[in-house]
């Protein structure tokens, strides 16, 4: 946003703000610069995080991107290449190979067919391996895009790319952009929440949850099913409720005392956060907390309360956007199958892999549907890039079966929130080297996110060092085939 | 969003009623810039119509009978025959930019061709002249220049703020520390300078403004990129710190972390602070190629350069010519081309490497290496007296861990070779035989020493010499691997002309950026001085003075600093004295509805200034206010309590660490540990950005998550706890005496009848509480701080770190008033 604008809002703002205090929650961040809304006039409100319309009639009310960290295997689940696997162990010909550099691989690799067994399932026909049992049963609620392609092969630029529009640290993330947009429904929890599995932070780091250069109340919040739900929402050891609210009375007090005599719209605001902050110690850990959930559900999701495992953070994705999160992103660490350990194998390794994954994303697509939430709820599943048809260099010789990073083909799954069921999209080569027909480039997704969301992906920008920053910076185009 | 030029207006459009003449630079430039100059540019290949609005003659020739603009006559001007086209063929922008120019910028653009079109440069670009301090019977030019401001704006001067106000204000604002109540009763005589003077002689005036300066350089203390492994660089951070304590002229300063090494006869502090450019990231990622991420680093010295220096965003020139500033790609690169001979290529152990030993040590490590070598030597060729016992020794089978001696050991006597048998006789002479106890102890003395005696290291600039250097070429469209035409070293020309005599590498470079031909470089700078201490820079978008940036909303004001600073011979200290001594400074900070209403950023400064200050100096007061701070300055990262996250980095270990112990746990906040991917979390909640890219401006967010750090982070629980027990050891027997101790300390005030009345009910609830359960008090007066003195009231340190908790989350305490 342009300072000036800022300038103005800010002082409207606090006009605004003056004459409605006690009204506000989350919000009436007046030091902030405040949003518009989307068709243009500056919007009176006070909260930045405050619901708003977004640029036209939105299919997804709000997101559950499911990320694979490290690139899933493609060829293995979704792609399945009859040809490759006529031609496995053969040289890798020359023609692939030519000018490119791999992660792992050098010299003259050999192909890989997949080991796996693939079907088609649904009435869409979707071709799926036997590692995605429960992903067969959800075949006529998911869109798969088989031609995705991306710039970048190593993990950390790739997951920026994909997250931020750019492959470098930076810039604002897509539930960054998402918040900024249209703003969260539950201001008693946080508009973009963040959870990890499997206990290691995606290569990208905490830029692919970041705010960039975006006011920081737009930037994801890590939640936790383990320790304080939220950092530091828990009173310290020693402190109870009852004191607790004593305390923030004496503050309130205080506080008030000192804008009564001194005027410092800030004050008001501090007074308000320190009430939210309170509300938020019942609301967060209440909604974080899946032991109310009944054994069914439990057992549907593979969830066991009290662990921080992906199945979990599926349920708790679940209850997070019921509640009117906006944006729930997962990071699921352990799919860079390189073959170097016998976790990375494509077959059993990915079996396993698989076995904790699959069953709590179906239960989750499930779930939804029940609840009603799945047509208005965009489900994303995939990683940052695929992986080659040929076996990884290093790993070559092993027992083990691996594939190195490949950037220009991989399958993602969608769901929900306005993108069709019982479809694939896009094809690839015989081989599986490169899209042959209905290529989607990382930011043709985020266009066709935003886009589902209901923003013009050129429209909704930030203005930052002279220049109006998007999301898909100066790509992207809305894959209109695959919208319901 | 909608189009920013409508805000133009809120600022410009008062003048069009008035018979002034119109300011190009200021009123018409930015509304070509938002809207035609990304078409109608420097840009050559997006350049539309063969038309450039960045440039006077092009907009005015003739073009077969048609003008885009004619001076004079606005209505035969195609410029504004397009704007007002209801055509969707030929409005003006076009409809797919989403762009509409307001009515009244229209007005305005008409009203300037009537007057004659008159052209001017952008404003920051325009040499700094110096001007006159107007009259306005304020001694202080700072005043004089914002009294006239105010005069225009309706607005006057505040009252002065209290005494024990304005000396926490500077204290914090110079030092980052707030006041001891002993330094206010001691400074509450003396001259506002004098306490200027006072605090900008103290040490922490070098920590706290060093914290701001480590932003811009992206100081951290680990690699980035997914793995992050630990850097040692923090020589570097010393470095920052002494030389703005020793208020080091700002064109060295500059010069030094450019290009110290390139200096005549650098000194070492010289080569030390060339780490400023060592602070660019370095990828580990297994299968990344170190080329592309040298680049990477290289373009990254680029863009801090110009940002930090100059605030000038360079990042678009990298891919094609700037589309609103008069910077090609070629120019782009023919920087870059200065920047990309330094030896260093992304390589794991981070080398060039500079080795810092204290006075004398030097010479003596190397004495003592070249005696180890002898004395080791020594044992390879033995006096054969040495032997004696040796086959004692094997007979007894002695226990030997290294593998191969176990080998030779095992292995049947007569079965050994020779050089097992040499291996197992060295053995014994080196580490058992009681004749060498003599050699062995010198030996293993010149070891330690050694080892104790390692030098610290830090990253360093060192350029590559006659074949190895690197030919530059163009890279297109930003890919490193797309390259074009080879360039030579070379800056803008038009920003600042290039001394011909002036070495063609980084030095010549540092020297171009401190000229006094320089526009930018003392603009950029007092800007941002402007801006810590007012809070609000007098050009707001401090890191950007380029045509898409805010105007100053004083220009004559930041002109008169800017020629001042340079004249002053760049004396950072002195500039800061004159902002601090300011009538505008020594304001209060209480605002009307109306001052509040007519300038709610506090920009025309009618009112004092008033801001939250950065989460490390919110620890930092904690710390001091409850006596746990230690005032131990410089060294080894240390790691403060953080909350574990039981998370690892990406192919890194693990993301947690232990608590560094005694008083390393209450270091200055500086002093903290800063890994890229897991920047400490209290910091982070107050906007502390990750040290990945340079950061020239903080946000100032006010979150709830804010409030969960200052009431339940661990160290701001612990600091509670601290000062809990400081006001019963120190602050006399009863609960009052006690809570003016509390003002005293934190808010350097005494506290009013109702502030004490509503702070003594809430200790006799907490003292009610805690009397009933003592596992409770316990916790609450203990953890994390630790056991309390024997025979301590602990329901009553418990009542009070509740009360203290209170008192250090007052908005009173949180903000800079």
């Amino acid at each position: 946003m342009n300072p000036l604008r800022e300038a103005q809002l800010s002082l409207q703002t606090r006009r605004t703000f003056l004459s409605s205090v006690g009204q506000f929650s989350l919000g009436a961040i007046a030091l902030h610069a405040l949003q518009t809304d989307a068709l243009g006039a500056p919007s009176a409100n006070d909260n930045p995080l405050a619901p708003r319309k977004p640029h036209f009639k939105a299919k997804a009310k709000r997101v559950i991107y499911l990320h694979m960290s490290g690139g899933p295997p493609n060829l293995d689940i979704f792609d399945y290449k009859p040809e490759l696997v006529k031609c496995s162990t053969q040289d890798c010909p020359d023609s692939f190979l030519k000018g490119r550099t791999f992660a792992f691989t050098t010299g003259v690799p050999k192909l890989m067919g997949t080991p796996r067994t693939f079907k088609q399932y649904g009435q869409g026909g979707l071709w799926m391996s036997d590692a995605v049992p429960n992903f067969q049963k959800i075949a006529d609620d998911v869109t798969i895009v088989k031609a995705m392609h991306t710039d970048q092969f190593n993990h950390a630029p790739a997951e920026l790319l994909l997250f931020t529009g750019h492959n470098r640290q930076g810039r604002p993330s897509l539930g960054s952009w998402a918040t900024y947009g249209l703003g969260t429904e539950n201001q008693d929890l946080p508009g973009f929440v963040t959870m990890i599995s499997n206990g290691v932070q995606p290569s990208g780091g905490q830029g692919c949850w970041g705010s960039g250069f975006i006011p920081s109340v737009y930037q994801g919040v890590q939640c936790r099913s383990k320790g304080d739900p939220v950092l530091f929402a828990n009173d310290p050891p020693g402190m109870t409720r009852d004191l607790r609210r004593a305390t923030l009375d004496a503050l309130k007090d205080l506080n008030q005392r000192q804008q009564d005599e001194l005027g410092h719209a800030e004050t008001v605001t501090r007074i308000a956060q320190y009430e939210l902050a309170f509300r938020m110690q019942t609301s967060v850990p209440d909604v974080m907390d899946i032991s109310k959930e009944k054994p069914a559900t439990l057992e549907a999701y593979g969830a066991k309360p009290g662990e921080s495992s992906f199945a979990n953070n599926c349920l708790l994705a679940r209850r997070l956007v019921e509640k009117g999160v906006r944006f729930v992103h997962l990071f699921d660490w352990g799919w860079d199958f390189h073959g170097t350990n016998p976790r990375e194998d494509i077959r059993d390794g990915l079996t396993a892999k698989m076995a904790a994954t699959d069953k709590p994303v179906a239960a989750l697509i499930n779930d939804l549907k029940e609840r009603g939430l799945l047509e208005d709820t965009l489900i994303v599943w995939g990683g940052e890039f695929g992986r080659t048809p040929f076996r990884e260099g290093r790993t070559a010789k092993s027992e083990v079966l691996g594939r190195d990073h490949y950037p220009d083909c991989f399958s993602i799954m969608m769901a929900g929130g306005g993108v069709k069921g019982g479809f694939q999209f896009g094809e690839t080569d015989e081989m599986g080297f490169g899209g042959v027909k209905d290529k989607v480039h990382v930011h043709d997704l985020q266009a066709t996110i935003m886009h589902l969301l209901g923003f013009d992906h050129e429209r909704l920008t930030y203005r930052f060092q002279g220049r109006d920053y998007r999301l898909t910076d100066v790509h992207g185009h809305v894959v209109k085939q695959i919208l319901a | 969003m909608p189009s920013k030029a409508t805000l133009f207006l809120g600022v410009f459009v008062g003048t069009l009623c008035s018979a002034e003449p119109i300011n190009f630079s200021r009123q018409i430039r930015p509304i070509l810039s938002e809207n035609c100059i990304a078409c109608h540019g420097p840009d050559e290949k997006a350049r539309k119509g063969k038309l450039r609005l960045d440039d006077e003659k092009d907009s005015k020739r003739d073009r077969k009978g048609d003008f885009v603009i004619l001076p004079g006559k606005p209505e035969q001007s195609e410029l504004i025959k397009r704007i007002e086209s209801t055509d969707p063929d030929d409005v003006m922008p076009p409809p797919k930019q989403h762009k509409t120019i307001p009515a009244a910028q229209v007005a305005l653009l008409k009203q300037w061709i009537k007057q004659g079109a008159p052209w001017g440069r952008h404003w920051s670009y325009e040499p700094v002249a110096r001007p006159s301090v107007p009259k306005s019977g304020e001694t202080n030019p700072v005043d004089a220049f914002l009294a006239d401001r105010q005069k225009k704006e309706g607005l006057t001067w505040s009252a002065e703020a209290p005494k024990a106000i304005l000396i926490r204000r500077l204290a914090l604002d110079i030092t980052g520390l707030p006041p001891t109540p002993t330094e206010v009763a001691q400074l509450s005589g003396a001259k506002h300078a004098d306490i200027v003077a006072h605090f900008l002689a103290k040490p922490a005036y070098g920590e706290h403004w060093a914290r701001q300066w480590l932003d811009l350089a992206r100081y951290a203390d680990s690699a980035g990129y997914p793995s992050d492994p630990g850097r040692v660089i923090w020589a570097y951070r010393d470095w920052v710190i002494k030389a703005l304590n020793r208020n080091q002229p700002y064109d060295q300063f500059v010069i030094e972390q450019m290009a110290g090494d390139l200096l005549p006869k650098p000194t070492e502090d010289q080569i030390i602070a060339t780490a400023f450019h060592r602070n660019t990231m370095t990828q580990n990622e297994g299968g990344t190629s170190d080329e592309e991420f040298r680049n990477a680093a290289v373009i990254d010295r680029v863009n801090t350069t110009y940002a930090v220096f100059m605030g000038t965003t360079m990042a678009c020139a990298q891919c094609h010519t700037h589309k609103y500033d008069p910077i090609t790609i070629n120019e782009y690169f023919r920087s870059y081309a200065f920047l990309n001979q330094s030896v260093d290529s992304d390589k794991r152990d981070e080398s060039p490497l500079y080795e810092i030993y204290p006075p004398g040590v030097k010479a003596q490590r190397e004495q003592w290496v070249k005696d180890a070598v002898v004395a080791e030597a020594a044992f390879k060729k033995p006096n054969p007296t040495w032997l004696a016992g040796y086959d004692a020794w094997l007979a007894k089978g002695p226990k030997l861990t290294d593998k191969s001696l176990k080998a030779a050991l095992d292995a049947p006597k007569e079965k050994r070779t020779k050089a097992q048998d040499k291996l197992l006789s060295d053995y014994y002479v080196r580490n058992v035989s009681p004749a060498t106890k003599a050699e062995r102890a010198l030996a293993d003395g010149l070891k330690k020493q050694i080892a104790a005696s390692a030098p610290v290291t830090v990253p360093i600039m060192q350029d590559l010499a006659g074949e190895k250097r690197r030919k530059t070429f163009i890279q297109l469209r930003g890919n490193w691997q797309a390259l074009g035409d080879q360039v030579d070293e070379g800056v803008p020309t038009h920003l600042a002309r290039w001394d011909d005599s002036a070495p063609k590498n980084r030095l010549g470079f540092a020297h171009w950026i401190t000229s006094r031909d320089n526009p930018l470089t003392a603009r950029v700078t007092m800007n941002r001085l402007w801006e810590t201490v007012f809070g609000v820079g007098i050009v707001r978008s401090s890191e950007e003075f380029g045509s898409q940036g805010d105007l100053p909303f004083h220009p004559e004001l930041l002109d008169w600093l800017a020629a001042e600073f340079v004249e002053s011979g760049w004396d950072t200290k002195k500039m800061l004295s004159l902002l601090l001594n300011s009538r505008a400074y020594r304001q209060t900070s209480a605002a009307s509805s109306k001052r509040n209403e007519q300038d709610p950023d506090n920009r025309f400064l009618a009112r004092g200034p008033r801001f939250r200050p950065s989460g490390e100096m919110l620890r930092d007061q904690a710390l001091a206010v409850s006596g746990l701070i230690s005032a131990k300055m410089y060294g080894v990262p240390v790691r403060p309590i953080r909350p574990n996250m039981g998370l690892s980095i990406a192919f890194g270990g693990s993301g947690d660490w232990a608590t560094s112990a005694g008083e390393d746990r209450h270091r200055r906040s500086l002093y903290t540990d800063t890994r890229r991917s897991t920047p400490y979390p209290s910091f982070a909640t107050f906007d502390a950005p990750n040290r990945e890219t340079c950061v020239v401006r903080r946000d100032r967010s006010n979150t709830p998550l804010q409030a969960f750090v200052t009431l339940n982070d661990p160290v701001f629980v612990e600091t509670s706890q601290a000062l809990a027990r400081r006001l019963l050891k120190e602050g006399g027997n009863t609960d009052e005496s006690r809570l003016r101790l509390a003002y005293a300390l934190c808010l350097s005030r005494e506290p009013d009848a109702k502030e004490l009345a509503t702070l003594k009910t809430l200790l006799a609830k907490s003292v009610a509480q805690y009397k009933a359960d003592a596992a409770l008090a316990l916790k609450m007066a203990t953890e994390p701080l630790g056991p309390a003195d024997k025979g301590a009231d602990v329901p009553a340190l418990a009542a009070w770190t509740a009360v203290s908790s209170v008192i250090m989350n007052l908005d009173e305490f949180l903000m800079r008033r």
